[in-house]
């Protein structure tokens, strides 16, 4: 065991420890879901729609089943009897088109066969007639007066806040009138009053693309329906929202489902709520036998992609530059299901206006119905767009007032335990202190070259950790060593590490003898989601109360086979100090109350809105970021030269996982900045495949990074912990939009900001007209 | 999902020949064949494994000229070191080329033979005045790489022939620079600019921004013109840029080759 140096408070905590994953991971023996095989298993492939919007007249699967090897085609009349759909906000997702199809690549059809290529070659066989229908293929299209519904019919949609189940059974919805899947609202104080009397008023669009989360391992699901119990392997960040999912599907009990989520080949939040598990579910129902689904790229992007958004921003300041009102307009092109887009936009309304004092305000965010693909949660959820849009709005105020914009942000920043959102918990962190180091470190290393170079920040403040509810448990063995049990899942992040170090901490024991177990609803213990940075906050807090619940009863024990008082025993490492000064360990506690060399004891820890976690969000998550970006004139191309982030997040358990977590949200963000976007050219997409669609690579680092981390402690969760992994990716976009029109001398309407972009942004004659329409010509 | 197929693996060129053809495709590394095979747009039912045939995985030198066989790797030539002494600019392109992943599985047979238009070895080829052999069970014959390439994904290859080498003369004497506009997987723009001799021409190809790469012969580098090199080629308008942006910047590139070939080289 570690011993304390001077200055630290912990043993475990706050420590770079070597992560338990991280050399089975490395050698390649980790054991991910599409790892899995089942006996007697069969493979599913998917039909999938050919348009955007059409009709099923028919659909003949007979030759398909004919064919070798096939086992079944399951169509959606095969699915009579069951609730054919899914949807944890609105449940209008079906399992397989019915009726007609919303956008191509939809599910229509499941081929099950003996192999993945018998399964593959049947695909062509089944014959889908369509009439096709009119299509709105942008938000645009979508909200225009007579535009064609999407949906016709409006589902009833579950109360976010309130938790409660979607209901079951038949829900004859209301007759729709518009594509708008959701609408969200925030306002106080009186805009309207004030842009009359405002020193500047400043206005803004900007259009955030149609993103994919690039994740190595694509969705993928193993399950296996027998005797009224399914059992299901899958790429879910949220295995208990998949079994809740699941059973209403089959209506059978909780306890008759389990999910099971290994290792998850990245997640970034596209692996968030129910995909691909109950196309293999069903098909497992129809046929009695296992059945295994594995995506490709392709299928996975038109799986789930990040809601695009066009944000149009106005801001009035006082000749000081103080904010006087915020008015924001943000529309989602949320594609053919709503998914969790009604959160995304919900969210997005809330971070969009920044961490500032507005004193007015009136933010309204509509989440929109097109014959896309879905789009649902993607790291940052909802931050990327609104901040976008936000943030370059005040640089352009700076520039319109005078003030450099680091002041501006000085004058207007919440300060320590100030509300941004009103009657919501204060900001628990000290932004002006984090402003201060990205200043800092972008001074300090400016380059001496400045020609077509320039720095810029951004920052964000998330109301992140979504809803408190989670438990863990852990089990104290009969020869000391302990097992921890949660149902948030690995996927990359670091969670398995962390937890291990929260229960070291707890229980004084070695690291090495703390086993952490994941995502297993039948056997770990219960987590509402893997998302919203909340992990090490909330499923840590419920870790150390099963960590005091284990202490308490292990007390107690020691007491009883010692005969003495539990008050008179002490915490001593990895055990207890006696009265008398022996110390007895929890191995011979769990033997010596057992009377025999067996047994263990169990602590559980239970989390909800009560006390230190009472007060929403939990906890805020903070981006604070600066980039100093250099154009090639020539050619438009950017190289980001310097990247600065900050870490707010109270205290690092693992202070390199932390750093790596913010590098890596700043990297995907840059990847949004400056070469991701997903396009559509008529009903399908151009570049559904990853040679097209260019994420970030080793080469694209910036050249050099500043990794701050500022730990004060202020946090809720363990040892004054707040989340990570997020943070940084949300005001990126915003950073180098900013550092681009800093160089250029006019203001982007949109990133990726390609090289071809820039170069037309460089080359463009007449004025500046920031809130102009400036699409780049092949903009489909 | 790669479909099911036969694999022979011969060890002599002769046997590879007699199997090739319509239906059994040869196969090295596999990295465009087998993304078009998981596409099904290609379905052989036999596959003829190239890398166990001695013959095609030389890389010599005859005299001045360097010859490559068909089957030898990126990675090989970009470490091979007489190639780096001797005609450094291919070097450079080889290491350069597609991924880490393409560079050490992929071939420059294949590279060819599959004709992607942005092809960076296929400019500097071009550049170079390269040709390449065809061999088939029935005889070979050697063409310019100009006038193998015919178009994008096409060429003048018969299915039973297999390209076996490539051929770059007067190797030792040329040298050259190569420059890229690179931005997603594939090059936008690849300009190649090579001079044979001290006192020789220089030969200028321009790859990746349209079909095939154009080639342009000068006796001094004085008499390119950028922008007269731009508006000869024919852009593929995609993703990656319209056609103005593409000739534009085809100008820059030609224009920082030209100077980069004068300090580099001393011309």
């Amino acid at each position: 065991m570690p011993d304390l140096e001077p200055g630290q408070t912990h043993l475990h905590a706050g420590r770079s420890v070597l992560r338990p994953d991280l050399i089975e991971k490395v050698t390649g023996a980790a054991q991910y879901c599409v790892d899995i095989r089942r006996s007697g298993m069969l493979h599913a492939k998917i039909v999938r729609s050919r348009r955007a919007h059409a009709r099923i007249a028919s659909i003949d699967t007979s030759a398909a089943r004919a064919m070798s090897g096939v086992v079944a085609v399951i169509v959606a009349s095969d699915l009579a009897g069951l609730f054919a759909r899914f949807g944890h906000i609105v449940p209008d997702h079906e399992i397989l088109a019915s009726g007609k199809v919303r956008y191509y690549g939809e599910p229509v059809a499941i081929v099950v066969a003996d192999t993945e290529a018998a399964a593959s070659d049947a695909l062509d066989y089944v014959d889908v007639d369509y009439e096709d229908l009119p299509a709105v293929m942008s938000a645009e299209e979508a909200l225009a007066p007579g535009a064609p519904l999407v949906h016709e019919e409006q589902h009833r949609r579950v109360d976010v806040d309130s938790l409660s189940p979607v209901e079951t059974g038949a829900d004859q919805g209301e007759l729709r009138t518009s594509n708008v899947a959701h609408e969200a609202t925030l306002e106080w104080g009186d805009v309207d009053s004030v842009w009359p009397v405002a020193a500047a008023v400043v206005e803004n669009r900007m259009h955030y693309p149609m993103l994919y989360a690039y994740a190595m391992e694509p969705y993928n699901a193993v399950a296996s329906f027998d005797e009224g119990r399914l059992e299901v392997d899958s790429t879910a960040q949220h295995p208990f929202m998949v079994r809740d999912d699941l059973a209403r599907i089959f209506s059978l009990p909780l306890a008759a489902v389990t999910v099971r989520a290994p290792y998850l080949g990245g997640g970034y939040g596209s692996k968030s709520y129910t995909k691909v598990e109950p196309l293999a579910a069903v098909a497992s129902w129809r046929t009695g036998r296992p059945v295994k689904l594995v995506l490709d790229v392709e299928e996975s992007i038109y799986t789930t992609r990040a809601d695009s958004a066009e944000v149009h921003v106005r801001s009035a300041f006082d000749d000081q530059g103080h904010i006087l009102a915020r008015e924001i307009d943000i529309v989602m092109d949320s594609g053919a299901y709503a998914d969790n887009s009604p959160l995304v936009v919900a969210k997005s309304v809330n971070r969009s206006f920044g961490p500032y004092r507005v004193p007015n305000l009136r933010v309204r965010g509509r989440s929109v119905y097109t014959n896309t693909s879905p789009a649902s949660s993607y790291r940052g959820f909802g931050a990327p767009q609104g901040v976008l849009a936000g943030e370059t709005n005040l640089e352009q105020a700076a520039d319109r007032l005078g003030i450099d914009s680091a002041e501006l942000r000085r004058r207007n920043l919440v300060r320590p335990g100030e509300e941004i959102l009103h009657g919501k918990r204060g900001i628990d962190a000290d932004l002006p202190a984090d402003l201060e180091m990205v200043v800092g470190a972008l001074r300090e290393h400016a380059p001496e070259d400045q020609s077509w170079f320039a720095s810029a920040m951004a920052c964000s403040a998330s109301d992140a950790g979504a809803f408190p509810v989670s438990t863990a448990t852990v089990r104290v063995q009969a020869d000391g060593s302990v097992i921890v049990l949660s149902g948030s899942t690995e996927m990359g992040q670091g969670s398995r590490s962390a937890l291990a170090q929260i229960a070291a901490e707890e229980l004084r024991v070695e690291l090495r003898v703390v086993t952490v177990r994941q995502s297993d609803t039948g056997a770990t213990a219960y987590e509402r989601t893997t998302g919203a940075s909340r992990t090490t906050t909330l499923t840590g807090l419920a870790l150390q109360r099963a960590c005091q619940d284990a202490l308490s009863k292990l007390r107690s024990m020691a007491a009883e086979v010692k005969g003495c008082s539990a008050d008179e025993i002490a915490p001593s490492p990895a055990g207890f100090a006696l009265p008398g000064g022996d110390t007895i360990s929890y191995g011979e506690v769990v033997r010596s109350w057992f009377g025999a060399a067996a047994g263990e004891v169990t602590g559980i820890g239970l989390l909800r809105r009560e006390g230190a976690t009472a007060k929403m969000p939990p906890f805020w998550e903070i981006g604070m970021i600066g980039v100093g970006c250099r154009i090639d004139p020539a050619t438009g191309a950017i190289a980001v030269e310097q990247l600065v982030t900050v870490g707010d997040v109270g205290f690092a358990i693992n202070p390199q996982a932390v750093e790596a977590q913010d590098l890596g949200a700043a990297t995907q963000g840059l990847g949004c900045a400056l070469f991701e976007e997903l396009l559509y050219d008529g009903p399908q997409l151009m570049n559904p495949n990853i040679v097209d669609y260019r994420v970030p690579r080793m080469r694209d680092l910036p050249g050099r990074i500043d990794a701050m981390l500022a730990e004060r402690r202020d946090g809720v969760g363990p040892y004054g912990a707040k989340g990570s992994g997020e943070g940084a990716l949300n005001p990126i976009a915003a950073a180098v939009a900013t550092a681009v029109a800093r160089v250029v001398g006019r203001w982007p309407d949109r990133v990726p900001l390609t090289p071809e972009r820039v170069w037309r942004l460089i080359n463009e004659t007449g004025p500046d007209d920031t809130t102009g329409d400036r699409s780049s010509p092949r903009e489909g | 999902m790669l479909p099911p197929f036969a694999l022979e693996r011969p060890d002599r060129l002769e046997d590879a020949l007699a199997l090739i053809g319509d239906d059994c495709l040869p196969y090295c590394g596999g990295t465009e064949l087998l993304m078009a095979m998981k596409l099904n747009v290609l379905r052989p039912s036999c596959l003829v494994d190239l890398k166990g045939i001695a013959a095609l995985a030389r890389v010599e030198w005859r005299g001045d000229s360097l010859v490559i066989g068909g089957a030898v790797r990126h990675a090989s030539l970009a470490a091979d070191a007489e190639i780096s002494r001797s005609l450094a600019v291919l070097t450079v392109v080889e290491q350069r080329v597609g991924n880490a992943r393409v560079r050490t599985q992929g071939s420059i047979g294949g590279n060819l033979c599959f004709a992607e238009p942005r092809s960076d070895v296929a400019t500097l080829l071009a550049a170079l005045g390269a040709s390449i052999t065809l061999a088939s069970s029935t005889g070979q014959r050697r063409i310019a790489i100009t006038d193998f390439v015919l178009g994008a994904y096409e060429t003048v290859r018969e299915p039973t022939e297999l390209l076996v080498e490539v051929l770059v003369p007067s190797a030792r004497l040329k040298s050259g620079v190569y420059l890229k506009h690179q931005y997603a997987e594939r090059p936008t723009v690849g300009v190649a600019l090579v001079r044979e001799g001290e006192n020789g021409v220089w030969r200028l190809a321009v790859g990746a921004v349209g079909d095939v790469p154009i080639v342009i012969e000068v006796s001094s580098l004085d008499e390119i013109d950028a922008e007269a090199v731009a508006d000869m080629t024919d852009p593929i308008e995609d993703i990656s840029g319209g056609v103005d942006y593409k000739q534009h910047l085809v100008a820059v590139y030609v224009r920082r080759a030209v100077q980069a070939a004068a300090e580099d080289l001393g011309a």
